[in-house]
């Protein structure tokens, strides 16, 4: 671990199905690929499907610590929304790396209230996920009002796919489309966020110059 | 005038959920009428997140009840008109949908299965089928269609609505809590462009001119003093569900020429059941699938035909035969053997069909 400084704190928010909790499961695994101390937070109360909870073991077993319900932990699941997991509350005062799974929409990034000393922390970055093959944030004019909607948001993802038939083309299109929603909202893109296998072929930075993190798929495991 | 939802066409990655609401926006819906309950509320979410921007209208309601009977007052004042709902609200609407089959009422109500019985699970079953084709007093004339993929959820739920306002039977979208909470790429389109001509709808009630003098009197009635007269309804019903079933009536088929054993499921398991069956017939095993996409009317006939050839059905679904017993009742007469692969309530994997065909193969 190295300095205080370099401490690495990042709260995922973003549209509905955007991607958020498999950007934020991918950068927990990185961050401990590197050999650095990582805590993945599951903040989203908006819904219990496609949350960290049925890879929570796994996720443990690549060094990521993993702050999240047990299914057997809860009751009345999804009829009422969730309850706040309280030692999620302290999640920033753990030591090491804090990678936040946040719920979708307004509601979602309103969660981040919850947690002690979110408003201070000097090293949080609340990045908002977006991919255009999602309606509501498909073009520039809706992501710009879109992300205006979300209070705090310090920078964009782009993670614009088509599932299984994404292409590199159509990451690319992405990549243009949210450089220049970024640019209206005054924000940059920390990264663009795509396949493994389609990584290999875009190389270190997108076509506007974004770093390129390749990830791969662990939400499709965890609808339930 | 506000734009169309949906300019020419476009591949999309999207929920089920919202899937359905950009269909019902594609197809001309007016207005929405609702009620939470999980797994269905991202169509309400999704409808009034988009409904402003293309002048549509929402109402939530109480409950259940109230929103089956607002979409029943809208469809009278002759809106395009639906709602949505699961699980025990399935069950409230089952009164409101009967008096619009007594009715003759085109409705259109989407369901997202969850298990049961009771509030049960939120996520996911195939238990609503009993319910969802024969609920409601009476003789349960509706048409249901049972939608596997985002695709089929997006040109099912335009076609309900020229189902029901064409034939004028409740219309019903079976998905389930899987569908509706799974992400997949799927194509959506404005309905025109592929020749689909939306049936308008028209005021029922109210409408202008002397009933008896410039128009005949219009008389919906769910509600008759003597047997003979509400004899004479039902009669009416089934005759014309019976004359438009060959019309409505849809499935899915293939493998059956050399089958020994036919897998028949529908919905979201049909996903898994073809999967192995490809699988399996890779591997030399003589089995053919079938798959009902209206699970009313049935594409009798083309089960009868299936159940000649193969002479053995595998019956696959996430209920404890709810499928098999509208099966059993289309095959009255027939020798094919029905054996069993019920998990209510479970998802069901290619890798358990495989198996159990295996295990009765040999």
């Amino acid at each position: 671990m190295g300095a205080i400084g370099e401490r690495i704190v990042e709260a995922y928010v973003g549209e509905y199905a955007s991607g958020k909790s498999e950007v934020a499961v991918n950068r927990a695994l990185a961050l401990a690929r590197q050999g650095r101390r990582v805590n993945l937070v599951d903040l989203d109360i908006v819904e219990p499907f496609y949350t960290l909870r049925p890879i929570k073991k796994k996720l443990g077993e690549q060094g990521v610590n993993v702050l999240a319900w047990d299914t057997r932990e809860m009751i009345g699941l999804g009829e009422t929304g969730l309850v706040f997991r309280p030692a999620n509350r302290w999640a920033l005062r753990l030591p090491g790396d804090v990678i936040l799974d946040v719920g979708y929409g307004v509601g979602g990034a309103r969660t981040l209230n919850l947690v002690e000393g979110a408003g201070e922390d000097p090293h949080l970055k609340v990045l908002a996920v977006v991919n255009i093959a999602r309606p509501m944030t498909a073009t520039v004019e809706d992501i710009v009002q879109y992300v205006q909607t979300l209070g705090r948001v310090d920078g964009l993802i782009n993670n614009s796919h088509l599932g299984g038939e994404t292409t590199v083309e159509f990451v690319q299109e992405g990549a243009r489309v949210v450089a220049e929603a970024a640019r209206r909202l005054g924000l940059p893109v920390v990264a663009t966020t795509v396949l493994e296998e389609l990584a290999a072929k875009m190389g270190p930075r997108d076509a506007c110059g974004h770093p390129v993190w390749p990830i791969r798929r662990y939400m499709d495991r965890t609808l339930w | 005038m506000p734009g169309k939802p949906i300019e020419g066409e476009k591949r999309v990655f999207m929920t089920g959920n919202e899937v359905v609401a950009w269909a019902a926006l594609a197809a001309g819906a007016e207005i929405m009428y609702g009620y939470p309950i999980t797994p269905q509320n991202e169509i309400m979410h999704y409808w009034t997140r988009l409904a402003p921007k293309f002048g549509r209208e929402f109402l939530q309601t109480e409950d259940e009840l109230s929103a089956g009977f607002t979409t029943i007052g809208g469809v009278l004042a002759g809106k395009k008109a639906f709602t949505a709902t699961a699980g025990p609200g399935n069950t409230l609407m089952q009164e409101p949908m009967s008096m619009a089959e007594a009715m003759r009422l085109p409705t259109v109500v989407v369901i997202q299965q969850r298990g049961g019985p009771s509030t049960g699970t939120v996520i996911y079953s195939q238990q609503e089928v009993t319910m969802t084709t024969l609920g409601g007093n009476g003789e349960g004339m509706r048409i249901v269609y049972s939608t596997a993929t985002h695709q089929e959820l997006f040109d099912y739920t335009i076609k309900a609505f020229n189902t029901a306002w064409k034939y004028r039977f409740p219309t019903f979208i079976l998905g389930d809590g899987y569908q509706a909470k799974a992400r997949e790429p799927l194509t959506i389109y404005d309905p025109e462009l592929r020749g689909i001509t939306m049936v308008p709808a028209e005021p029922l009630v109210g409408k202008p001119g002397v009933p008896g003098v410039d128009r005949p009197p219009v008389h919906l009635r769910n509600t008759y003093n003597v047997e003979e007269e509400l004899y004479e309804l039902v009669g009416s019903l089934v005759r014309d569900f019976e004359r438009i079933a060959p019309e409505v009536a849809e499935y899915e088929a293939f493998g059956l020429d050399d089958a020994v054993l036919a897998v028949v499921s529908h919905g979201v398991v049909s996903r898994a059941c073809k999967a192995a069956v490809k699988e399996l017939r890779e591997a030399g095993y003589k089995v053919g699938y079938f798959r009902p996409v209206t699970l009313r009317p049935l594409a009798v006939p083309a089960l009868q035909e299936a159940a000649q050839k193969a002479g053995r059905f595998l019956v696959v679904e996430s209920a404890q035969g709810q499928l098999a017993r509208l099966l059993k009742d289309a095959l009255y007469g027939s020798t094919a053997e029905m054996l069993p692969l019920y998990k209510p309530g479970m998802g069901i994997t290619a890798e358990d069909v495989v198996a159990r065909v295996k295990e009765i193969l040999g």
